[in-house]
């Protein structure tokens, strides 16, 4: 069996994905295909590890990491069955450069809900140098498909062939023709600001100038700051109320949630807010409808 | 008709454990084949499973030449000669089993075969075999032949089988094809290319126990370069320009490369057609992809990660006998000796297109390592683990972007480099990032 190629692509695309697919043979791989066509079985990633969590038990431990790019936050789980990756894991003192390899996970808690995350094979801590050269390629990467796509969107219906005939790869091809029979004309300005977005992060003369000292230049920050800090405070809590109230192992009880956030001052607007924000990063779900589970 | 089918009427009748009769299955094998028009082979096990038997217990298979076969073959006899044979061990489902491969022959064509399962007769070189029940399958484009588990291989008389003469196949019908160097493809005959010859010397090898001349080298255009065979005396110089005419293209060691004999015709052209030898003679850098459908190419250069060292990499201890790895202390076949020790890399070398495994020599490794052999052989006795040279090289290469020349092979199980030379890439990111957001807000 021919080894699966390592994906370079920003967490932002491969968070966007939501569909699964399945190749041919006798243990037939599986794969996640993005918006974008990248079909992908194996990724390579190298990001700042911000956090690793021990989310299992002591006994049974199961490491989670969050891996953030230019664009947004991979997570990774590795638990027994990953042993090597799981022993560097508990290792790391984030923050931290770190490479991953590891495989495509989808999970669907129930229609219409998917999470993305990698089930690594190997972590490494790198330094600044080769995480530089990572979103370098990520980005030859994303502009390779963000052609290709613009290529696919002016044909109707696009088929493999066709796009073979205008020079994308075949590899590639297979994958944007699944992406648009699932996806549909997907918006490509939000990938090429994505795509620009990843190139900036690398030019200095783009970076926000960092003058200590001059504590002028960060005046207008802390109005920023302010309203995230007290958003990540209530998340917090909310996290402590869900993880508290699931007693039987099915979920905390939606009512449960607004009875105690309000008992600890966590309006029902921001408890709403700070669930929806937990969703979005993967931190909790939904397993029943009208309950929460920590992840 | 009816006396060609009686052993398949035979054989599905006991198939089903003779509960239906001949006469049934005689009468149902000829509809299936005279009205649905449907293969012997697919005939046979539809009847076998619609009485509620097991297809898989078929045991007498459909004779067929070579050129006939396809992809997807269930059960097939052939009758051919062995025009190579190898062993080689591979890792199956967690453990190591020794199989054979090579090349069958027959008046109508040649194609790959694996043996996965020991036979009861060593095969040679020039053996005709009478084969049973293999199975085939396509891999890159091309039928291969598997010997399984239900094959059954008989040696045959030599004159069986007219002999097996490589190279000098049919003459070919019609006008070469002119392809360009980068893509030649394995299998394909009558083409013509256009050429420098970079170097060219003269070789004696055995061909069916005779000795034969072959004049072999390398040739270039712009596109790249290969390895060529030709197997006749055409003079060929260093440094001129050639058109090959009825050229054919035949993997050698994992490697495609350039086949001509008698059939060929050669023109020398003018010398200024194609850039100068040294121009030529570069290592082209090569995406793993289109190294993947190249099935391997010589003297090559591909940039990308080491994602991961494989098993087997650093401080080893080779059988002195026949240098195999040997795993705890024994070699397989030569079992408890007191292994030499050797440094070497097996690492997954991938460029976001595709993924080879890159080999580095004990030279080599030394490089990466700044160590020698003996400084190694000491940190694993004081560590009391060979670990030690494993994890320190896992720490200087993997995610670490690199640059590796070599040739590379592919089989069964992938590509593989030989790594030549190898250096750790040192890229100006910040300009090729300055250069690719140009281009996206001038196009903007």
């Amino acid at each position: 069996m021919i080894r699966e190629v390592a994906w370079r692509l920003f967490a932002s695309e491969y968070n966007d994905a939501n569909l699964e697919t399945e190749g041919t043979g006798e243990r037939p791989p599986s794969y996640i295909v993005t918006p974008l066509g990248a079909k992908v079985n194996r990724v390579f990633v190298v990001g700042v590890i911000t956090d690793v969590e021990n989310v299992g038990t002591d006994g049974q431990p199961m490491w989670r990491a969050r891996v953030s790019d230019p664009t947004g936050t991979f997570h990774v789980y590795a638990g027994q069955y990953q042993p090597e990756a799981a022993s560097a894991l508990s290792k790391l003192k984030p923050p931290v450069f770190g490479a991953i390899v590891g495989k495509s996970r989808i999970y669907s808690p129930q229609p219409g809900t998917t999470y993305t995350s990698i089930r690594p094979e190997v972590i490494k801590s790198v330094d600044e140098s080769v995480r530089d050269y990572w979103i370098l390629e990520a980005c030859r990467s994303l502009q390779k498909r963000l052609d290709a796509m613009a290529e696919a969107q002016k044909m109707d219906p696009p088929t493999k062939e066709g796009l073979v005939k205008v020079g994308v790869k075949e590899s590639i091809a297979d994958g944007i023709v699944q992406a648009v029979n699932h996806y549909g004309k997907v918006d490509l300005s939000r990938y090429m600001a994505m795509l620009a977005e990843g190139l900036r992060y690398l030019l200095p003369e783009y970076r926000e100038p960092i003058a200590p000292g001059e504590p002028t230049v960060d005046a207008p920050r802390p109005t920023k700051a302010e309203p995230s800090r007290e958003a990540d405070e209530s998340e917090g809590k909310v996290l402590e109320i869900i993880a508290a109230l699931d007693a039987d192992g099915k979920g905390a009880p939606w009512e449960g949630i607004l009875e105690t956030a309000t008992t600890r001052g966590v309006s029902k607007d921001s408890l709403e807010e700070s669930i929806n924000a937990l969703l979005d990063k993967g931190l909790i779900y939904e397993p029943i409808l009208g309950r929460m589970k920590k992840i | 008709m009816k006396e060609e089918l009686a052993p398949h009427v035979h054989d599905i009748t006991r198939a089903l454990g003779n509960k239906v009769s001949e006469q049934e299955i005689e009468r149902e094998l000829s509809s299936y084949l005279n009205v649905y028009r449907v293969s012997l082979d697919t005939a046979k096990r539809s009847i076998v499973k619609k009485h509620g038997g097991n297809p898989a217990t078929l045991t007498t298979g459909i004779s067929k030449t070579l050129r006939e076969l396809m992809p997807g073959e269930q059960s097939v006899n052939l009758l051919a000669r062995i025009v190579s044979v190898n062993e080689r061990d591979v890792t199956v489902e967690g453990g190591s089993k020794r199989i054979l491969y090579g090349i069958l022959g027959d008046p109508t064509t040649t194609i790959p075969f694996t043996a996965w399962e020991p036979l009861p007769v060593p095969l040679a070189k020039g053996d005709v075999v009478r084969v049973q029940n293999a199975y085939t399958k396509e891999y890159r484009g091309q039928v291969q032949v598997n010997f399984g588990i239900r094959t059954a291989v008989a040696k045959e008389s030599p004159t069986a089988l007219p002999e097996f003469k490589p190279g000098a196949g049919q003459p070919y019908v019609g006008k070469p094809t002119a392809v360009r160097v980068a893509d030649l493809r394995e299998g394909a005959s009558n083409v013509a290319v256009t050429a420098r010859i970079l170097s060219v010397e003269r070789r004696e090898v055995e061909v069916d126990g005779a000795a034969k001349a072959v004049f072999s080298g390398v040739l270039a255009d712009e596109t790249g370069k290969t390895q060529f065979s030709a197997w006749k005396d055409f003079s060929l110089k260093p440094d001129e320009v050639v058109r090959v005419e009825g050229a054919y293209v035949k993997t050698w060691r994992g490697i495609p490369q350039v086949s001509f004999d008698e059939r060929a015709t050669i023109t020398r052209l003018k010398p200024d057609l194609l850039p100068p030898s040294e121009r030529l003679n570069v290592s082209p850098r090569m995406w793993i992809e289109d190294l993947a459908e190249r099935g391997g190419a010589a003297d090559v250069t591909v940039r990308g990660i080491l994602i991961d060292l494989r098993e087997g990499s650093g401080l080893v201890y080779r059988c002195p006998e026949c240098r195999r790895v040997l795993r705890k202390g024994a070699c397989r076949l030569h079992g408890e000796v007191k292994g030499e020790p050797d440094l070497r890399v097996k690492a997954v070398l991938d460029d976001g297109s595709g993924a080879l495994t890159a080999v580095f020599d004990r030279e080599l490794t030394e490089g990466l390592l700044d160590k020698s052999l003996e400084a190694c052989i000491a940190a694993a006795k004081e560590a009391m683990s060979t670990d030690v040279v494993r994890d320190e090289l896992a720490d200087i290469l993997v995610a670490q972007p690199i640059e590796a020349r070599g040739n590379v092979t592919s089989d069964d199980y992938g590509l593989m480099m030989i790594v030549e030379s190898a250096k750790l890439l040192k890229v100006d990111v910040q300009a090729e990032a300055r250069e690719m957001l140009e281009g996206l807000e001038g196009s903007a």
